[in-house]
């Protein structure tokens, strides 16, 4: 299974920002190794964040992102305590959900 | 640091006794000029934490502690988990478990990693707390008070899974951290860089000998030195050709390598590239790769498969005049007759060579 995603998210003037460090391959299908076979694709496609039990960010991530991807973000409200959960999906079907307490 | 003070540390390093010895021998030098340093001024100077932990001052910080401090004078900068790659490059990350257990990072070795972070290439934890207590924030060196540096430690340790999330970092554990540093075998000594004798002579290093190998020139010597911007002649073909590689349109053209065509002006080419100059001309190329299979095999495998074989001059003149298939498998080689008999033996005499571009 994956390795657990490093997230941080703080309260401010009614404002959170969240910060995720997430562990990941990202492997995109294009590259060799050294015997010339092709390295199979390995990337997240889907993340989702939620406040407590609202979704407040959905992305599609493809290829194109970096290993161990770096992602922040903000949204509206979020008070000390609140719990922020992240998740993410991949082309291999692996997934990983971690959660914070906003801080 | 002045050449004064310079000269000044050198003979304070060894602690009291040279400090007693030093005003007769600085100072005979320079009369009249300062006066000798202060027991607490060479204390105040004397920050260094050595790989044996000697200076190391006391204190302890917690992982908690640290994200806080780390959030305050570090990741601006840094990152919030030491991954930015926008002052320098990243502190964390490129590490595993396994490292943890071997000590050495793989990533280096196989160099997977797109890039060195501090914790790849750092063996020692002193030279971590040493640093970021000497350096850090770079704003504001030697602000933080040691127990700030130690929570801190423990957070960018924490990052990279050398101590876990509860872990509180003190004067008295860190031995153990050292333990699971993941490049804590990483280190080498047998090079010019350390000061001091050499490894046979009680020091660290090889003496200061330098990496290169360079040997003084005694005779033919060349007289002059000319500047020029080419491909050696070993690495023509280490790529094949670059300029059948190049898009024909744009600013940029490869240059013509692995083919007599790049040889310069006067000097006529030799045997083997004219062979390969041949090859081209009579299409062979466009089936066959020196190294690699197009349409048919590699001049490097047809060379592995007939190696040793008296009689596979013969045969395989005969199969490219002839044509044919079967060997390599179901596609055919269509007759070669429009090259001349001696062509053909030329040919495969000079893939039976080895297909040398030079
Ligand atoms: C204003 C920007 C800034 C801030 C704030 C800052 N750093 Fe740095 N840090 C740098 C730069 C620039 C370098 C590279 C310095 C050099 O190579 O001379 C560096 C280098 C380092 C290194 C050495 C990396 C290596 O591999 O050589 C460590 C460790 C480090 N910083 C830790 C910290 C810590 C801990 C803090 C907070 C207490 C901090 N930094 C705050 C800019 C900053
Ligand atoms: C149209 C593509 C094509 C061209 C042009 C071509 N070859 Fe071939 N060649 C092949 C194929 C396909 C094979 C494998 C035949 C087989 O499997 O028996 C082959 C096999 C060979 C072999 C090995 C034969 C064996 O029995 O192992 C040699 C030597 C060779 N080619 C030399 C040449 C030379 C020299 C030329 C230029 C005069 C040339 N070829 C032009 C397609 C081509």
């Amino acid at each position: 299974m994956a390795n657990p995603m490093r997230i941080r998210a703080a309260a401010k003037d009614g404002v959170t920002e969240v910060r995720v460090l997430m562990s990941h391959v990202m492997e995109t299908g294009q590259r060799k190794d050294s015997s010339g076979a092709v390295i199979p694709a390995h990337f997240i496609t889907e993340l989702t964040a939620k406040h407590n039990d609202k979704v407040v960010l959905s992305a599609q991530f493809g290829p194109s992102v970096s290993t161990n991807p770096y992602l922040a973000f903000k949204f509206n409200g979020g008070a000390k305590g609140d719990k922020v959960v992240v998740s993410w999906v991949d082309n291999k079907g692996d997934s990983r959900t971690d959660e914070v307490q906003v801080a | 640091m002045s050449r004064f003070s310079k000269t000044l540390m050198a003979l304070f390093v060894g602690g009291a006794t040279m400090a007693a010895l030093a005003p007769a021998m600085a100072f005979d030098r320079y009369q009249g000029i300062g006066r000798p340093a202060t027991a607490s001024e060479v204390k105040a100077w004397d920050i260094d934490v050595r790989p044996d932990f000697v200076g190391l001052p006391k204190g302890r910080g917690t992982v908690d502690q640290g994200v806080e401090l780390w959030e305050t004078h570090c990741a601006s900068c840094h990152g919030a988990f030491g991954e930015s790659n926008e002052v320098f490059t990243p502190i964390v990350g490129g590490t595993t478990q396994d490292d943890i257990k071997t000590g050495r990072v793989k990533a280096l070795v196989t160099g997977d990693a797109p890039q060195r972070s501090t914790l790849m290439k750092v063996p020692t934890v002193s030279t971590l707390f040493d640093y970021i207590q000497r350096a850090m924030p770079w704003t504001a060196p030697k602000s933080l008070k040691p127990d700030e540096v130690y929570a801190i430690l423990a957070y960018i340790l924490n990052l990279a899974d050398v101590v876990p999330a509860d872990f509180e970092l003190s004067d008295e554990n860190i031995r153990e951290v050292q333990e699971r540093m993941p490049n804590r075998n990483g280190m080498t000594t047998d090079h010019g860089m350390w000061p001091g004798a050499g490894a046979a002579k009680g020091g660290i290093g090889n003496g200061g000998k330098p990496d290169v190998k360079n040997v003084a020139c005694m005779k033919d010597c060349k007289k002059e030195v000319q500047i020029v911007s080419a491909l050696p002649d070993y690495a023509q073909d280490a790529h094949g050709n670059l300029a059948e590689q190049n898009r024909p349109v744009g600013q940029t053209r490869g240059k013509q390598t692995g083919t007599p065509a790049e040889q310069k002006g006067d000097a006529a080419p030799s045997a083997a590239a004219a062979t390969l100059a041949l090859a081209n001309e009579k299409g062979c190329m466009a089936c066959h790769g020196v190294s690699n299979k197009i349409v048919g095999p590699g001049y490097n495998e047809i060379l592995a498969k007939y190696k040793g074989q008296t009689d596979a001059e013969a045969k395989l003149i005969a199969k490219v005049k002839a044509g044919g298939q079967g060997v390599w498998g179901a596609v055919p080689m269509p007759p070669q007759g429009h090259v001349k008999d001696e062509e053909i033996k030329q040919l495969v005499q000079w893939i039976l060579e080895g297909a040398k571009a030079q």
